[in-house]
Parts: C-alpha cells; sequence; structure tokens
C-alpha cells in the first residue's frame, strides 16, 4: 500500500435511480469503470462536460451516493466539499461567524471560546478580515463569499478537498485570486485537492495531474503539462480546441 | 433603527386615512344624531340645544379631530342607546377579545412551528394522505361547529366550564381564564392548520435550495438541517404569515364569542350594529382596522430583524 495516497477510487460504476412513483424505477448508469488515485499534496483536475459524470462521481466520493460497484477508498478523515455557487451555497439566514462555527458544532468536540478562536484563525487564512465576521453572505462580493465557503470547508483541518467548479461562477480576476488562494492554503494546510472544472484554462493554471472524463468513463489522464501539450485521445483535443 | 422610525410613520399614516374614511363614511350613513337621540316629536329648540351639546354645530374637520383626539382621552362621544361613554362601554370588552387573541395566537404560535417543520418528516412517505386529510379537515370545519362541540363535551359534560355564563374576570380570573381558553382553543384549530400547511411548504421549499446540499456534507443529519438551518430561512413567511392571524383572530372572535357566551368586543360590535348605535359601531369599527395595521407593523418589524434584507424600499445600508 502506497503511504502517499489519499484517495483512491477502484472499478467504480455509479448512477440514479430515475422516476419510480409506482415501481422502483429505472437505473440510470452515470460512471463506468472509473479508476484513479489522489497523492498527497496533489491538485487533481477532473475535466469533461456538463453530464459526464463529473458530480455524480464527486457525491459518491462523498458518500452522499451509493456506488453499484467498485469502491473508494479513503487515506484520510472525512473530506470536505467547497461548492460552484457561492451565492446560494452558503445559508442566508446566518452570518459569517455562524456559517464558520457550524461544521465545528456539529463535530461537537470543541468548545465555544475554541470554534471562535479557529473561526477567526481560518479568516485570516483565507484573508478576510475580521470585521466580515457578523456580515451576512449577502452583503458580501462573490470572490468573498467563496473564501467563505473554502474557510468553511477548511474550518475542520481535512487533508482533502473536493472542489466542484469553484471559480466558475466568478469574474476572471477573481479566479486568479481565489486560485492563488487554494494553492497557498495547500503548502500552508498540507492539502490535496480534487478540482472538478469544465474550465480547462482553469485547470492548466492549478492542476498538477488531470482526468479527462467522457460519458462516464476516464478517457485520458496524467500529468497536466503532458495532456494538455500532448493529448491522446480525440475527446482530449477537441475539449482543447474548443477552450482556446 | 431608520427603517423602524419609516415603519411607525407609515403606520401613523395608514391610521390616519383609515379612521377618516370610518368618520366620513359614518358621517354620511348616520344621519342627524340628536334627532335619533330625541325623536320625532323634539321640538327644533331642543334639538339645537342637544347639537350643542354634542358638538355637532362644530366644521366637519374640528369635529372630526375631537373624535380622533378620543382615541387618546378616552372620550369618543356617547353612546345612543346606553347613553353613556362608547370608551367607558368598550374598554372592558376590548381587553376580553385581546386577551383572548393573545391566548389564541400563543397557542398558534408555539403549537404550529413545531409542528410545521416536523410535518416535513411525512413529505413522500405512506402516511401523508391521511396527514393532509387531518390537515383540510381542521380547516375546513367552520369555528361555531368546533365550538359548540367544546361546549357540549367540556361545558356540560365535563363542568369545566359554564357556557354563556361567562365569570367576571376580576372576581374569578382562572374561571374567566378557563372559559377564554376553550374558546381560543376553538378559534386556533383551523389557524394552526393553515399554518402548518404554510410552514410544510415554505420547508419542502428551502430543503430545494443549495445551502442545504451544503449543510448535508457538513455532517449535518437531517433533523440538525430543519432545526438549525431551515427553520430561520422559514421564518419570515411565518411572521408574515402569523402577522395576518394577529389580524384576523380579532373579527374571528366575533362568532367564537357568541357561541361561547363571551361579552367581548364582537358580541357587542354585533348588537350595536342591530341597534344602529353608530358611534359604537364607529369606535369599534377603527379599533378593529388600527389592530389589523399594528399586527402588519409588528410582523413587518420582526421580520426585518430576522432578515435585513426585506427592508421596504430596499433600503439596505
Amino acid at each position: 500500500m502506497d503511504e502517499n495516497l489519499v484517495l483512491e477510487v477502484r472499478r467504480l460504476s455509479g448512477g440514479y435511480r430515475k422516476g419510480g412513483v409506482i415501481s422502483r424505477g429505472t437505473y440510470k448508469q452515470i460512471l463506468f469503470d472509473v479508476n484513479f488515485e489522489v497523492r498527497h499534496g496533489e491538485i487533481v483536475g477532473l475535466v469533461g462536460e456538463s453530464g459526464s459524470g463529473k458530480s455524480t462521481l464527486a457525491k459518491i466520493i462523498l458518500g452522499l451516493l451509493d456506488p453499484q460497484e467498485g469502491e473508494v477508498i479513503h487515506h484520510t478523515p472525512r473530506p470536505q466539499i467547497i461548492f460552484q455557487d457561492p451565492y446560494s451555497s452558503l445559508n442566508p439566514a446566518y452570518d459569517v461567524e455562524w456559517i464558520l462555527e457550524e461544521p465545528l458544532r456539529v463535530y461537537g468536540k470543541y468548545d465555544k471560546a475554541e470554534r471562535k478562536r479557529r473561526v477567526r484563525d481560518m479568516l485570516s487564512r483565507v484573508e478576510l478580515d475580521e470585521h466580515y465576521l457578523k456580515s451576512k453572505p449577502n452583503e458580501l462580493s462573490g470572490g468573498q463569499r467563496q473564501r467563505v465557503s473554502i474557510a468553511a470547508a477548511l474550518i475542520r483541518r481535512p487533508r482533502f478537498i473536493i472542489a466542484d467548479e469553484p471559480v466558475s461562477a466568478l469574474d476572471v480576476t477573481v479566479q486568479a485570486q481565489v486560485l492563488r488562494l487554494m494553492r497557498s492554503l495547500r503548502e500552508e494546510l498540507d492539502l490535496s485537492y480534487l478540482f472538478i472544472s469544465h474550465d480547462l484554462n482553469v485547470v492548466y493554471q492549478i492542476c498538477d495531474r488531470v482526468l479527462v472524463l467522457k460519458n462516464g468513463r476516464i478517457v485520458e489522464q496524467g500529468e497536466v503539462e503532458t495532456v494538455f501539450n500532448h493529448p491522446q485521445h480525440e475527446y482530449t483535443k477537441r475539449l482543447l480546441e474548443a477552450a482556446e | 433603527m431608520k427603517y423602524t422610525i419609516r415603519r411607525i410613520w407609515m403606520l401613523v399614516v395608514t391610521m390616519l386615512i383609515v379612521s377618516f374614511m370610518t368618520f366620513l363614511a359614518f358621517e354620511l350613513v348616520s344621519g342627524d344624531p340628536a334627532q335619533t337621540m330625541l325623536g320625532t316629536e323634539a321640538t327644533p329648540e331642543q334639538l339645537a340645544a342637544l347639537r350643542h351639546e354634542l358638538g355637532l354645530d362644530q366644521p366637519f374637520f374640528a369635529r372630526y379631530f375631537r373624535w380622533l383626539g378620543g382615541f387618546f382621552t378616552g372620550d369618543l362621544g356617547s353612546s345612543y342607546i346606553y347613553r353613556q361613554g362608547v370608551w367607558g362601554l368598550i374598554a372592558p370588552k376590548l381587553s376580553l377579545t385581546l386577551l383572548l387573541a393573545l391566548i389564541s395566537f400563543i397557542l398558534i404560535t408555539v403549537i404550529s412551528i413545531p409542528l410545521g417543520v416536523w410535518s416535513y418528516r411525512f413529505v413522500g412517505g405512506p402516511f401523508d394522505w391521511l396527514r393532509t386529510t387531518f390537515n383540510q379537515l381542521c380547516m375546513a370545519v367552520p369555528p361555531f361547529f368546533v365550538g359548540i362541540l367544546l361546549c357540549w363535551i367540556f361545558g356540560i359534560i365535563l363542568h369545566l366550564f359554564t357556557p354563556g355564563d361567562f365569570p367576571a374576570l376580576r372576581s374569578d380570573p382562572g374561571g374567566a381564564l378557563r372559559h377564554l381558553l376553550f374558546a381560543s382553543i376553538c378559534l386556533c384549530i383551523p389557524r394552526i392548520a393553515m399554518t402548518v400547511r404554510m410552514m410544510r411548504s415554505t420547508v419542502i421549499g428551502e430543503m430545494e435550495k443549495a445551502y442545504v446540499r451544503t449543510a448535508i456534507s457538513r455532517g449535518n443529519d437531517r433533523r440538525q438541517v430543519l432545526t438549525r438551518h431551515v427553520l430561520k430561512n422559514s421564518l419570515t413567511s411565518t411572521v408574515t404569515f402569523l402577522g395576518q392571524t394577529m389580524a384576523e383572530l380579532v373579527g374571528g372572535s366575533i362568532v367564537v364569542e357568541q357561541v361561547f357566551g363571551i361579552p367581548g368586543l364582537g358580541r357587542f360590535l354585533v348588537s350595536s350594529i342591530s341597534n344602529r348605535d353608530y358611534p359604537v359601531v364607529q369606535a369599534i369599527v377603527v379599533l378593529l382596522a388600527f389592530w389589523v395595521v399594528l399586527a402588519g407593523t409588528i410582523a413587518d418589524l420582526i421580520n426585518q430583524r430576522v432578515d435585513p434584507r426585506l427592508r421596504l424600499g430596499g433600503g439596505a445600508k
């Protein structure tokens, strides 16, 4: 067993049960025999068009959906997720402090003072000023909200993060800032990422390795430089052409 | 704070408009009070003397402002029938009706909010139809019927109170409260059913939202998602609904007061209308209107505290 691994996905198949008001419904298979791993300290990109199965894969890895076949082996404690849309994924009724404290409260291991201390520490790590603690999400900009989302994902100090289109809703300059932040947090907090994106430019900026998903199958994987400069599969070539 | 002041200003303006319209309407409808009080056989001298005594020889606006001021000084003219001050007649009945509304409102709030959240458990489950049927039944059965049923079971069979014989609040407060409690149960049932239904659909809508997915991914179970994340987001529409309920409770108490024999405002309004006792009717109508506007304002102010996005006119920051 390789000690450097944080995640192994082996022969994974999965999908959804559709319909089923009267009958049990039909099973729609989305993923077919997916194999890959994420190593310690790596940022692995997962690219593919919409409908290729990226989100289904993320759900299965997070345990929100059961696989049909195969297995997901975690070598770290529970991974955390950063969602795409910072506008709707934060609870609008509470302020930033409550939102950041929430994962710790669910965890139930820390007292109030320790929770507050950790919240302040994480807020400074995502480069937000303390006066935002009392702000509601709708009072923040898109970039600030995504920093709050990142802080909320990191507050329990996970070692592995799944980022589902984390910068797609942001404009380009803010994208670059958030990507830079994610990269520096990887060094500071010793993180590994699975970075899901349909935007190949973003993937090229931040990822070490990349997986190309097409219709639920991984058609190509390798170092970002290699895959982007010498794509082997037709589908990868098409994606790259479309991105230019 | 600025919002609060603006909202209270709006309240005052609305109340002025409401009271003016009411005053004008009764001015047009009621004819000459002096004639009504003295009957057709009065001499012109007697009429003129009474008009002067009642202040009816004053110009319209002067009378309006004197009457409006009466809500603060307690001088709302005198009843045609009882020949005493309207305020003195109304005040004890008003306090009974408000007490009835208050007890009902507390019952509705403490029962329907937890029940609304809890009812989400049934969504998509095998017993949802049973819950829906029960809910619809509670909404459909009219309060007077439930009232008669309650009077029969708890009043006549179990002797917990005497229907039609309301104990005086001062001499027997316990008995009076028990009497009011049964009346408020009858008033509450359809309201609770409506609030629960409203909350259930709000909660279902909220559960679809992305922040719920975030909460689940952070390790919250279903109960925690409901009580900690969804409840607060569902509260604004519930508070608005409860504000309307508060307003309608006073109107709804008219029927219930009749059934339970509570000498409240509603019962007095009905008898005053049939007696054409216009000063009394006028005062009660304005008080009810004030109540409706006040309940709406309180609901808005609470919502604004819960969720600052809801400031009227988009005055955020």
